[in-house]
């Protein structure tokens, strides 16, 4: 479960603050939409909860332990069971489909096996499960590079799997596929996150796509949180509140359907 | 702010770079006594030194050969052993891997005096500590190219896909691990490329090394000179060239093919 107790943080380059003054409790195995329109914090404010960026303010505890203050050792334990997911699937191109899974597991091995390219055979059942899970066995030996965008994600799905986490951080997950793949990346990451009781927390461009498949939704304006409630209770009200008065929350919700 | 002026100096800019050029160009030919005559008058002796050469005299030519495959060793122990370490070296002066400013000068100076110094001049020095032979000159070509590959490396490892880091670093990694898994496999490709593009540099630079006494043929080439062996001297060239030509073809193609790798 992710506890956030007043959060703020503000790039140095900037007069506002992208995230201001965010609380939040989300519990374990929720799956929660953070929507809201380009540079209204809900990137910023998923990158803090696994301190990807660290916040100017404010406190974050993922499993009651407080990743903001700790320790080195302590922040990769804690990121160790937070799986993240990137827009542009940031993986190696160059390498195998299987060595990016096993990226997944390198908090479970010390420098010294890494620096000689060792994983356990534990390691290797835990990754080519996870690419069974996803659908990728037949690809398992090729190079990222020759795979399609869709598989791509897949890839960095069972990347986050197999560090066996209790929270999986999505960053626009789906922003730069087709209609059909999003569909269908959203339909696996949901439904694993719920047969794992994984916490899911999503952040969307699209608002049909967050009241179809997160059980809650946050809307964020100018890093604020201005919405947070079930999808059923999302008002036109709300919608203008969190994306404004332009009629642009229209193409964020047809888009794709 | 003179108005007048731009449009001016813009008009007439072609005639100012002329005339700038003109000026440098005489200051530099006067400087080192280049002339046309004295290159004319030099003609006739230079037709004698090199009828004197022919032909070539093949009688040493084992020898010799043992001297190119020597100094072939040398590059590639110069070369390798420079890259090995340059490698970990690198990691401390790329601006996005350290941030620790006391480091990443100092090894950015280190980096900057190995290169900043010739082979040659690195080879005497060499000498002078550990005496004639192969080895100063393994030390040469060591030396400088951990200048000039540390360089090169910790200047691909900056431009490295820092999204991709992030997301090795989200795993809950460690730095080490960091680098060993997102960054090494980003920059590897590029890091072979001027291994072996240092490995032709090197061949080159060793075969003048045996002029200061740091092994490989120039020690031939040196003491066939001074003992006016012409005939040697052409066939000590004509091996270098043959060598250089065929090393760089070699290597040329193998670099290409890792930079296909790359672009698939």
């Amino acid at each position: 479960m992710i506890k956030i107790k007043k959060l703020n943080h503000r790039y140095n380059n900037r007069k506002e603050n992208a995230v201001r003054d965010v609380s939040l409790h989300i519990r374990r195995g929720e799956n929660v939409a953070i929507i809201g329109s380009s540079g209204s914090g809900k990137s910023t404010l998923l990158k803090c909860m696994n301190k990807l960026i660290e916040p100017t303010s404010g406190n974050i505890l993922i499993n009651d332990e407080d990743i903001i203050n700790a320790n080195k050792n302590d922040v990769n334990r804690i990121r160790s069971k937070i799986g993240m997911i990137f827009q542009n699937f940031n993986l190696i191109e160059r390498n195998t489909v299987l060595s990016n899974v096993l990226n997944g597991r390198l908090s479970y091995n010390n420098s010294l096996s890494t620096l000689f390219g060792r994983f356990s055979k534990e390691d290797h059942l835990i990754a080519n499960e996870n690419l069974k899970r996803v659908g990728l066995t037949k690809h398992t030996h090729e190079k990222v590079m020759n795979l399609s965008g869709g598989q791509k994600q897949r890839v960095a799905i069972a990347r986050a799997l197999s560090q066996q986490p209790n929270v999986i951080l999505a960053d626009e997950p789906v922003s730069s596929l087709d209609p059909k793949l999003m569909k269908e990346i959203m339909d696996l990451l949901g439904n694993i996150c719920k047969e794992k009781n994984i916490t899911l927390v999503v952040s969307l461009h699209f608002l049909d796509f967050a009241k179809k498949f997160s059980s809650r939704i946050i809307g964020m304006r100018d890093g604020k949180i201005v919405f947070d409630d079930e999808p059923a209770q999302l008002t036109e009200k709300d919608v203008v509140d969190i994306y404004g008065k332009t009629k642009d929350w229209y193409l964020y919700g047809k888009a794709g359907f | 702010m003179n108005e007048r002026n731009k449009p001016f100096f813009k008009r007439y800019k072609g005639i100012f770079i002329g005339i700038i050029v003109v000026v440098v160009y005489y200051w530099a030919l006067t400087g080192t006594n280049t002339s046309a005559t004295a290159f004319a008058e030099g003609i006739p002796n230079m037709i004698d030194f090199v009828q004197r050469m022919f032909p070539p005299d093949f009688s040493n030519l084992g020898m010799f050969l043992l001297k190119a495959v020597e100094t072939l060793q040398m590059a590639i122990v110069g070369s390798t052993l420079g890259a090995l370490i340059a490698l970990p070296l690198s990691f401390l002066a790329a601006r996005n891997i350290n941030r620790n400013k006391i480091t990443y000068h100092l090894v950015r100076t280190l980096f900057d005096i190995c290169r900043g110094i010739n082979e040659l001049v690195w080879g005497l020095i060499f000498v002078s500590m550990v005496g004639l032979g192969p080895f100063p000159g393994v030390l040469a070509l060591t030396t400088h190219v951990i200048g000039a590959l540390g360089r090169y490396f910790s200047e691909s490892i900056e431009t490295v896909d820092s999204e991709v880091i992030k997301a090795i670093m989200s795993t809950g990694a460690t730095k080490i691990q960091m680098i060993m898994r997102g960054i090494i496999p980003q920059v590897k490709p590029l890091f072979i490329n001027y291994t072996l593009y240092y490995l032709e540099n090197n061949f080159r630079a060793a075969t003048v090394l045996g002029l200061v006494g740091a092994g490989g043929i120039g020690m031939e080439l040196l003491t066939s000179m001074r003992l006016f062996r012409s005939h040697e001297v052409l066939t000590i060239l004509i091996i270098m060239v043959v060598m250089v030509a065929a090393i760089d073809r070699i290597s040329a193609y193998i670099r290409k093919r890792v930079v296909q790798v790359e672009n698939i």
